[in-house]
């Protein structure tokens, strides 16, 4: 687009020029072949009188868009021509001012009623005078449509459904005819499921409405605009008008899916012929479900080393909503030393897919703790000082 | 295995009983009786008997029920009388003591000849114990006095000696104190030294009376030598040292007058003779031990001798009986003096004193 701009201020100077240096030149030359530029502002309903031709603004077709419909034609001849011009292009009515006709671009849209244009034309024409419109004068019996497009999430994740609605109201005084609606072709960020493309009543009476639903799926992350549903209708005259809705934004987030986090609380090292508890929890951190959670342990030298007393580490859950947690634990005695090495293995699914989590911890069982040898330097010194005190006793007159 | 009793009693042999006790530990540290046993050679039973509660008190290897206070009396303060006296009151309170011991084949009875209690109750208690013990053999210790300690002792001595030949002891053994004072010069390491060197020579010869003797020597020889002569005798004593391994020197070392406890020429005074000989079975020559103790044999007669194995450098003890005691006589003779002496100084301050009185006779008091 800045391209266009740059090729069209480019094309803009270079005329400018060439117009400074026709003018130069038409001096001695022929005054009739001279070409003028004037600025005009208009609004809708309003016209220009330049030399015999009338240029005429039916409306805005959009202010975003860039577009207006415009109409000229020429006094006592055939020509008349009808338009959407868009904005800051350059367009030749009747082969344009080159050839004696009129070049007309959009150089400003300030809202849907008013326009500022210019034209080129032969300096003989003259300068361009305003008047107003039979049909601006004619009492306005017009049908006029507002768009609107809404959906029901503006951030989903991929897999998710939005639902999107058309509505269609005439706010005119006219039935609007020929209502169509035309949607931007299908947006390959989503697949469409029902509903699509949207339809609406041909017809709308003056306060109608109507609206259409269609579905669709996410199918692809990322942020997505959705451009203006356009509403195009016509009037008893078969004028045809236009509407457009705002445009939507709509995030879409990668796709759902639980992600289970195994945390576990692996005891203290258990003393020999104590118990230590294993505390597991499992923690979905995914934003969704996860289904059928099975969680299994291996131990490593499982034999008479680690006795389970109380529970298991092997535990399943039908489900594990997103964000909760469960927990659950399993005791044991340590009844030989060691480090045993246990392995947790969580399975769950989660739309549709299989997916697995693992998690290792040591538990450690202690030496035999001969606890009484502190006791033992004690007793020679307890039997040392009886016997002593024994014989001091003994002796003692 | 021999029973053996052995008294101490007074001051003097209860210290003897004590170093007795104390050797019987087998060490001459002051902390033995905590971390040793007494090893006697037999069964042997001690017991201390005193009146003065001090002197029981003062003892460190004798246990507590082994230490007999007889009641009533702090020391009888050298009087043979009172001493004589605090026995017959104690007879059967002392006699059931010794008797709850058991039964006993040999008695020693230790004392001093020169204090009051031990001396006064020694003839008494070998008296009772001939009486109620039948086929007892019980020998008396008698440690002599030092001369200069005074004219009580010297007397107290020469009747308590008296004493004990009346009583039909087995036997005598004689430790002079003055003889022995040479060992020391302060008297409390010469009185530990005398204990130590009694303790350790009736030890030995209780050891030798129970072991299995290479030549037959018994409690009966023992008893033969000991009624030998005047019925008392005395110890002599060598253990072989470095220098000196050769067993005749040994066996000559028991018998000089320097290895005995009394003072004599055994040669010549003694009576009857008793030498025990302990050492390696090598060092041990049955040969030379006959011909070391020829000369003594030709003299008095029959040797007993009496050969023991034992690991260790020899040791020799020799037991034997006198057929004379000349310083014996002399103490008498001084004890005699000492009383003639005494009772001359008492007349003389008991005229004096009458002679004093004379100037009050036929005074009234005035007041
Ligand atoms: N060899 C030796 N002689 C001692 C010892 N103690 C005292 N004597 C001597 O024994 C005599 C005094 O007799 P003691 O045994 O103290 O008197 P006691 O039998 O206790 O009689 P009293 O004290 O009078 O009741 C003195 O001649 C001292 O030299 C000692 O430990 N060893
Ligand atoms: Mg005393």
């Amino acid at each position: 687009m800045r391209l266009i701009y740059l090729a069209v201020l480019v094309l803009l100077v270079l005329s400018m020029q060439l117009t400074l240096m026709a003018a130069a030149a038409s001096d001695e030359e022929d005054i009739e072949n001279e070409i003028t530029s004037r600025q005009f502002s208009l609004k809708v309903g309003e016209g220009v009188k330049i030399g015999d031709y009338r240029v005429e603004l039916i409306s805005v077709v959009s202010v975003m868009d860039g577009l207006i419909e415009v109409k000229v034609w020429k006094r006592v001849s055939e020509f008349e021509d009808w338009r959407v011009m868009e904005d800051h292009r350059d367009a030749n009515f009747d082969e344009g001012a080159e050839r004696g006709g009129l070049t007309l671009t959009v150089i400003d849209i300030f809202d849907e009623e008013a326009v500022r244009m210019r034209a080129e034309y032969r300096t003989n024409f003259g300068y361009p005078q305003k008047y107003v419109t039979e049909r601006a004068l004619a009492p306005k019996n017009l049908p006029k449509l507002e768009v609107s497009t809404t959906v029901d999430k503006t951030e989903i994740s991929v897999g998710d459904e939005v639902k999107a609605t058309v509505t269609v109201k005439n706010v005119g005084n006219d039935t609007a005819r020929d209502v169509t609606i035309q949607d931007s072709p299908p947006l390959p960020q989503f697949r469409y499921l029902a509903g699509y493309p949207p339809k609406i009543k041909n017809q709308l009476q003056p306060g109608e409405s109507d609206l259409a639903v269609y579905s669709m799926v996410a199918a692809t992350e990322g942020e997505v605009k959705m451009p203006a549903t356009v509403a195009r209708y016509a009037d008893s005259k078969s004028t045809i008008y236009s509407a457009t809705s705002p445009s939507i934004k709509i995030d879409i987030n990668p796709k759902r899916r639980p992600n289970l986090v195994l945390n576990v609380d692996p005891p203290a090292p258990i003393k020999h012929g104590g118990q230590g508890t294993i505390n597991v929890t499992v923690k979905n951190d995914g934003d969704a479900s996860a289904y059928r959670v099975v969680v299994k342990a291996e131990v490593e030298s499982q034999g008479d080393g680690l006795e389970l007393l109380k529970g298991s580490l092997d535990e399943s859950f039908f489900e594990i909503p997103q964000g909760e947690l469960e927990t659950y634990s399993a005791t044991f005695k340590g009844s030989r030393s060691g480090i045993y090495d246990v392995n947790l293995k969580a399975s769950y699914q989660g739309d549709g897919e299989m997916m697995q989590k693992e998690t290792a911890f040591e538990v450690a069982v202690l030496e035999r703790e001969y606890k009484y040898l502190y006791y033992l330097p004690i007793v020679p010194v307890l039997i040392m000082s009886v016997w002593l005190f024994r014989r001091y006793r003994e002796y003692k007159y | 295995m021999l029973n053996v009793l052995m008294l101490g009693i007074g001051q003097c042999g209860n210290r003897i009983l004590d170093a007795v006790n104390r050797e019987s530990f087998g060490g001459s540290s002051k902390l033995s009786k905590y971390y040793s046993r007494q090893k006697f050679p037999s069964r042997v039973e001690t017991l201390a008997i005193n009146t003065a509660v001090n002197d029981l008190k003062e003892l460190k290897f004798t246990t507590a029920k082994n230490r007999l206070h007889v009641p009533n009396l702090h020391g009888v303060g050298a009087n043979r009388s009172i001493g004589k006296q605090g026995f017959w009151d104690n007879r059967e309170m002392i006699m059931e003591e010794i008797e709850r011991r058991g039964d006993f084949d040999i008695a020693f009875v230790m004392t001093s000849a020169s204090g009051g209690t031990g001396s006064s109750f020694a003839p008494l208690v070998v008296h009772e114990l001939k009486e109620r013990y039948k086929n007892i053999t019980v020998v008396a210790v008698m440690v002599l006095p030092f001369r200069e300690e005074g004219s009580i002792y010297l007397q107290n001595a020469a009747f308590s000696m008296r004493d004990i030949k009346e009583v039909d002891s087995d036997g005598i053994i004689l430790v002079d104190n003055q003889y022995l004072k040479r060992l020391s010069g302060d008297i409390k390491t010469a009185y530990d030294k005398i204990n130590d060197m009694v303790a350790e020579r009736i030890l030995f010869l209780i050891e030798s009376l129970d072991s299995e003797m290479l030549s037959v020597t018994d409690l009966g020889d023992f008893k033969t030598v000991m009624r030998g002569g005047l019925g008392m005798g005395t110890l002599g004593f060598y253990e072989s040292d470095k220098k000196t391994t050769s067993l005749t020197s040994a066996i000559e070392g028991s018998l000089k007058p320097g290895g005995l406890l009394y003072p004599a020429d055994v040669y010549e005074d003694a009576a009857r003779a008793m030498i025990i000989i302990q050492g390696s079975r090598d060092s041990l020559d049955v040969d030379e031990i006959t011909k070391s103790v020829e000369k003594l044999s030709t003299k008095i007669g029959q040797v007993f001798k009496g050969i023991v194995i034992k690991k260790g450098r020899p040791k020799v003890l020799s037991v034997f009986t006198l057929g004379q005691v000349p310083d014996l006589e002399m103490l008498y003779a001084q004890a005699a003096q000492a009383i003639q002496d005494e009772k001359s100084r008492k007349t003389r301050a008991k005229k004096q004193l009458d002679d004093a009185f004379a100037y009050i006779e036929d005074l009234e008091e005035i007041y």
